[in-house]
């Protein structure tokens, strides 16, 4: 069955006008379980409650109070925060178009498939074809149901445009540059044989071959509990750090390519 | 320690222990919930049969099956799934960082080194950002299995949590009609205005949170007044924020033990963020802060 669109827009590049719809991209796969009481696992509700009475606030009363500084913080009442929502135009607005590398992953939050409007097929492929000869994305920023957003627009193999949304500055931390002292900079040599090692077990990006095997296993633990199996616990055990580096990595290799020299060595 | 996870990564036969921290946070506009007269309010559980807010070790997870059977699962359970999978991140493949499509990246994690990690956590951080790769593997966090591409930024390891395939869509599935092939000129057209919106980096400025900013304008103002000012010190007790922030400080604690060199650096930062978390007076020149330094770390 075909997904219903969340949102009618317009792309807009310079004097371009792109109509699309947003589609989400993802479907919950997660198994979801009911939160019980353990006396008698009645399930549970969740309340708004006075952290100071436990009493019930009806939402109507709830307010929510923006913080100012470490002593304040200011109640915002519910026509206040309508009065600042953003205005609504339906246009995606093209920022600026920059190289794939010049975002960084840690930027990207929620993926949605852009498709063609009804009136708009033509104009829709040809951004898709224009933009797939680029290896570039655009930064865009939009205003939906009262809310901004800043994505990033991409084409995929497929030719559909996409538009993944972007976190905020704010809320991406920054490290500092790690330059590791002495004792734990390993030479030349280690680095060699760790190429090596990773050209041996490289491929190309391949999801469908990755399962959630978690999810599989909690299925059957499930199962096998519904019908009345006792089950048998485990427990993880911690793995030990390496300790001889260039040792470890020439095991490794031997054994990635499948050297019987290697098989039985103890090694790490 | 305060980290969300700890464990080994390994490659070959290499086993690298890191621990787990976050490495994004809530946005600044997220507010707090009171009452008309601003008393704090919080969420919680609440049985409708005994009439009781419960706490947590009062809860247990039950599962309905299709017959409408409930079973419940315990901790123990959950952990007893997968256990191998609870301490360790096997790389089982190398891939080209640039070979995975935005769709996959959901949520990242800093990695940083026990103490016990030595030189391996350099090697495989050197040994990635050398040759441009990404190390992919899986592993179960709070009853949760992840796939992760873990990365290499600035030294540091990032585990990247990606989407499983089957949670996205495929555009049949969504139902997109079949590619049409576009009129040249209008590719061209389109082409000119991509080119005439091209630029090297990304602009800071573009990413910021303009939500935040329009709140807080209008906060600051209407607190002028006096009106509706409520204590902040009532409102403590936002555990998640308290979390976010006292991690980034555990963080860089571990950054300077495990790797000594970097150490004077890393504890400007901490101070930074955990200035740019609190809602304080510091907060102007904190984000100033925390704005000028991303500008060097939005690309990758």
């Amino acid at each position: 069955m075909a997904a219903r669109a969340i949102w009618k827009g317009q792309l807009v590049l310079g004097k371009h006008e792109v109509p699309v719809k947003m589609y989400s991209a993802v479907q919950d796969q997660a198994v979801h379980f009911h939160l019980l009481h353990d006396k008698d696992l009645t399930p549970v509700e969740q309340r708004i409650v006075r952290k100071d009475n436990g009493r019930e606030v009806a939402k109507e009363a709830q307010r929510k109070a923006f913080p100012l500084d470490d002593q304040r913080a200011v109640i915002l009442a519910p026509e206040e925060l309508e009065q600042l929502e953003p205005e609504s135009d339906r246009a995606i607005h093209l920022l600026r178009f920059v190289p794939r590398d010049a975002l960084g992953d840690q930027w990207f939050d929620r993926p949605y498939y852009l498709g063609p409007d009804e009136k708009g097929d033509a104009d829709y492929f040809a951004l898709a074809e224009a933009l797939a000869g680029k290896d570039r994305i655009g930064i865009a920023r939009w205003v939906m149901r009262d809310k901004r957003y800043v994505g990033a627009l991409a084409v995929g193999d497929d030719g559909y445009l996409r538009m993944t949304t972007l976190r905020r500055a704010e809320q991406v931390l920054d490290v500092p540059a790690i330059r590791p002292d002495k004792a734990r900079t390993p030479s030349d040599a280690e680095i060699k044989l760790a190429e090596q090692l990773v050209d041996s077990i490289t491929g190309p990006f391949a999801p469908e071959e990755w399962h959630n095997e978690y999810r599989a296993r909690l299925h059957k633990l499930i199962e096998a509990k519904a019908k009345g199996a006792k089950l048998k616990l485990v427990a993880a055990r911690p793995k030990e750090a390496t300790t001889d580096l260039a040792e470890t990595l020439r095991a490794s290799l031997s054994q990635a390519k499948g050297s019987a020299q290697a098989k039985g060595k103890k090694v790490a | 320690m305060r980290s969300f996870w700890s464990g080994t990564i390994t490659f070959g036969l290499v086993s690298i222990p890191v621990d787990l921290f976050a490495a994004v946070v809530p946005r600044q506009k997220s507010m707090k919930l009171v009452d008309e007269e601003g008393h704090p309010l919080g969420r919680r559980y609440w049985c409708p049969k005994h009439e009781k807010v419960l706490d947590d070790d009062e809860l247990v997870r039950g599962y309905e099956t299709d017959s409408g059977k409930v079973v419940v699962v315990t901790d123990e359970e959950f952990a007893s799934a997968a256990p191998e999978k609870s301490r360790d991140i096997e790389l089982r493949r190398f891939v080209a960082l640039d070979d995975i499509p935005p769709f996959y990246f959901d949520r990242p994690y800093f990695l940083a080194p026990d103490e016990r990690a030595g030189k391996a956590y350099a090697l495989l951080a050197q040994t990635m950002a050398k040759t441009g790769k990404a190390g992919i593997g899986s592993f179960v966090m709070r009853d949760h299995e992840y796939l992760v591409a873990i990365v290499s930024d600035q030294g540091m390891l990032r585990a990247e949590v990606l989407r499983y395939v089957d949670e996205l869509r495929t555009p049949e599935a969504v139902g997109l009609p079949k590619p049409a092939k576009p009129d040249a000129a209008r590719v061209r057209a389109l082409a000119r205005e991509i080119d005439a919106l091209a630029e090297a980096k990304v602009d800071p400025a573009e990413l910021a949170d303009l939500e935040a900013e329009t709140l807080r304008a209008f906060a600051e103002k209407k607190a002028k007044s006096g009106e509706g000012v409520v204590s902040m010190a009532e409102l403590e007790g936002d555990e998640d924020d308290a979390a976010a922030s006292a991690q980034v400080i555990d963080l860089m604690q571990v950054l300077r033990e495990s790797l000594g060199a970097s150490a004077g650096k890393a504890k400007r930062a901490a101070d930074a963020h955990a200035a740019a978390k609190k809602p304080a007076a510091k907060k102007a020149a904190a984000t100033k802060t925390t704005a000028k330094k991303t500008r060097h770390t939005v690309g990758r």
